[in-house]
């Protein structure tokens, strides 16, 4: 059993690599090419709120919270947190493998890491994707797990990003899965057998011009609900930590008094906030694992 | 009227739909999973996963409607 488990660690081990060289090439021109949008973006909204289009104007800060900006000279803060939580991920996952010495029995890190790839394997992965397939997936979605957990970890650290926050990572991420689901697909059934199996055999032939469009398109917006799933649900809880804090500075500019009456509140409700966000980031990295191998186990075992 | 104005106007309304419809779903979901769960206590562990994994299909499309309106706002 411990055996079975060090070989599972040890295949997790290099998929993190594996998942990493894939996502920088999407993530970096993209990221390269955000931060002209992202300058932009607020510009509109303090010219929409003409008066106050000051730095300090609360969009701006807002926006500015959210979206990529400069860090330590480097020109994106997104891309520096995705390479250190890909990192922490590579180097925590050879540190749990290590733990596992001659013994066979985890300590540290080790037993930390084995009952979340456990579950990963057991209540994600073989329960939705099936018993053969679904632990050759295990790890890649262990990578999915870590990535995504360590990512939104992260980002609630002060003076940290998200880089899940960031469109064009989870959209890496999204691509991998999406590629994941077609691999699973093609490699059980062949090229023109996968595309085969997208619509159920025993369709009458009218609802075939219907059926093909519905499936070939769903097959691109399984991915890209993805996407935005991760995507929105890492930038909103930051967006109400900013906003529930902006309440001060806004009370704070009708009188003092209303910035001294609304700070314990605001400052109570982004806690409770802030506690929420951990609790998020278990759930969406559970949620992306657990649909992308949704996904993957209807591609490798289509209905018939 | 300010297009400008319109725009947040259309935005402020759709995000209280989007959320009208997302917490109905959502909430519809774990009615009926409280109520399996109470009935079949056995089966906790299963009904939660497909829960979860329902809940997560209804906020995405939630998210599709809210990301317009976020467009909105902000273009």
């Amino acid at each position: 059993m411990t055996a079975l488990v060090l070989a599972l660690l040890l295949q997790a081990a290099p998929a993190p690599e594996a998942t990493v060289p894939a996502a920088p090439p999407v993530a970096e021109p993209a990221a390269h090419a955000a931060p002209p949008g992202a300058d932009a973006a607020p510009a509109p909204v303090a010219e929409g709120h003409g008066a106050a289009a000051s730095h300090d104007d609360p969009a701006t800060v807002i926006m500015h919270h959210v979206t990529d900006v400069p860090f330590l000279g480097l020109p994106s803060k997104h891309a520096f947190f995705f390479l250190l939580a890909a990192l922490l991920v590579i180097v925590g996952a050879q540190l749990a493998v290590r733990s596992y010495g001659s013994k066979g029995v985890p300590r540290g890190v080790g037993a930390a890491v084995e009952g979340l790839v456990l579950f990963v394997r057991n209540q994600i992965a073989e329960p939705n994707i099936g018993h053969r397939d679904g632990r050759k997936f295990t790890p890649l979605l262990c990578s999915f797990f870590f990535f995504i957990l360590v990512a939104a970890l992260l980002g609630l650290m002060p003076f940290a990003a998200t880089s899940t926050g960031n469109l064009a990572v989870t959209m890496a991420l999204a691509l991998v899965s999406f590629f994941a689901q077609q691999y699973a697909g093609i490699s059980n059934y062949g090229l023109v057998g996968h595309f085969r199996n997208l619509v159920p055999p025993g369709l009458p032939a009218w609802l075939l011009p219907i059926m093909i469009p519905v499936e070939i398109l769903s097959m691109f917006t399984k991915p890209f609900a993805l996407m935005i799933r991760l995507f929105a649900n890492m930038l909103a809880g930051h967006m109400v930590i900013t906003t529930l804090l902006l309440l001060i500075a806004l009370m704070g500019q009708i009188s003092w008094l209303g910035g001294a009456a609304m700070a314990p509140v605001s400052i109570l409700l982004s806690l409770f906030i802030m506690f929420l966000e951990v609790l998020v980031a278990f759930i969406q990295a559970y949620i992306f694992t657990l649909l992308s191998a949704v996904f993957i186990g209807m591609y490798a075992h289509p209905a018939h | 009227m300010n297009p400008n104005v319109m725009a947040y106007f259309a935005a402020g309304i759709g995000a209280g739909l989007v959320i009208i419809g997302g917490a109905a779903g959502i909430g519809r979901l774990a009615a009926a999973a409280m109520e399996g769960i109470a009935r079949q206590p056995n089966a906790a562990g299963d009904i939660r996963g497909a829960m979860i994994l329902a809940a997560g299909l209804i906020e995405g499309v939630t998210f599709f409607a809210l990301i317009v309106t976020i467009l909105l706002a902000i273009k």
